[in-house]
């Protein structure tokens, strides 16, 4: 068996290799630090803010973010992987899956359900503990 | 890269003894081993390399070093013993020319063709020079380190974006991208630093 066999067989990959980048929506704090870091721009984000009121009569208002859009244009993208590096709280992970070519070019561009959907392929190596399921998913 | 010992000599090897003083500088703990030479013996360090048996022509290209000139390379080596050596000269912006090496390797022309439309360096004796891979009138060396990436200037950054961002309300100091320096050109509705 070997790579040559493909599409017949699907080739064996190592854990870590680079197919596709998933992403675990629960994780995400809005934090622009892979769109900024990101050498390609590829990854567009958009969020909001919104405030928990006190729940305590001494508190204060909680003020946290809402993520509303994440998309990685995988047309621009170079796979180098930054985006992961510099997550501060493991909302992106290498996922092995390489089987989304598109007819399109619009098609390369996978928005938050699409990248949340990768997270079910990510080797339970590099996941830990965080629950695939805590992703919007679209799993097709 | 195997570097061959005993009798048989390196391609380094061969190079100094044959350049003598055109050799600016060589490093074998690089990998392939470099050999800087003097601009005015660039052809004669590819003859000598190529009379050492080194038959294969890989590739040229060059980079850009702003005021030190630009820095043009050869990646050569033996089919036989795989031995490998990367030649390079360094040019002056203000005098960004060369002699083709296209008499002692043919198969340079393109790769000269190439790096004379990505730099704007001559190669001085090539039969061809027009572009190959931009369009007619481009005008410019996109490879050169003071070219101005378009699309960085066309394009509103993703990450200058805030997390609660009114888009209505967007401030007018902007966070300028990584890389991108503070003259640059702005277009209306970009980043203006």
């Amino acid at each position: 068996m070997s790579e040559n066999d493909y599409p017949a067989v699907l080739p064996e990959q190592g854990d870590r290799s680079r197919g596709v980048i998933a992403l675990l929506e629960s994780n995400c704090t809005v934090c622009m630090l892979c769109a900024r870091e990101c050498p390609d721009w590829c990854i567009e984000i958009e969020g909001h803010k919104v405030t928990t009121p006190a729940t305590t009569l001494q508190g204060r208002d909680r003020s946290h973010n809402i993520l509303d859009r994440f998309a990685i244009d995988f047309s621009l993208c170079m796979y180098c992987g930054i985006c992961i590096e510099v997550c501060p709280f493991d909302a992106l992970f290498w996922s092995p899956e390489f089987e989304y070519a598109a007819p399109t070019i619009g098609g390369l561009t996978h928005e938050k359900e699409q990248l949340g959907g990768w997270m079910q392929s990510v080797p339970i190596e590099a996941r830990g503990d965080n629950d695939p399921a805590d992703s919007a998913s679209d799993q097709r | 890269m195997t570097l061959r010992t005993g009798a048989v000599r390196t391609l380094v090897e061969c190079l100094v003894e044959t350049l003598a003083d055109g050799v600016v500088r060589t490093s074998v703990t690089d990998s392939p081993a470099t050999v800087e030479v003097q601009r005015d013996r660039w052809v004669d360090s590819l003859s000598a390399a190529h009379g050492a048996g080194a038959h294969f022509f890989d590739f040229l290209t060059a980079y850009d070093e702003l005021d030190q000139g630009f820095v043009v390379l050869v990646h050569l080596s033996t089919p036989d013993a795989h031995d490998h050596v990367i030649i390079s000269t360094r040019v002056a912006r203000d005098d960004p020319r060369l002699v083709t090496v296209t008499s002692v390797y043919r198969g340079a022309a393109w790769h000269e063709r190439e790096t004379h439309e990505m730099f704007g360096i001559e190669f001085v004796g090539a039969e061809r020079d027009d572009p190959l891979l931009l369009p007619a009138g481009f005008g410019a060396h996109p490879l050169r380190k003071d070219f101005v990436l378009a699309a960085r200037v066309a394009r509103p950054w993703p990450g200058g974006v805030e997390p609660d961002e009114d888009v209505s309300k967007r401030a007018r100091r902007r966070p300028l991208p990584p890389g991108v320096p503070a003259d640059w050109p702005r277009l209306e509705g970009g980043e203006t630093p």
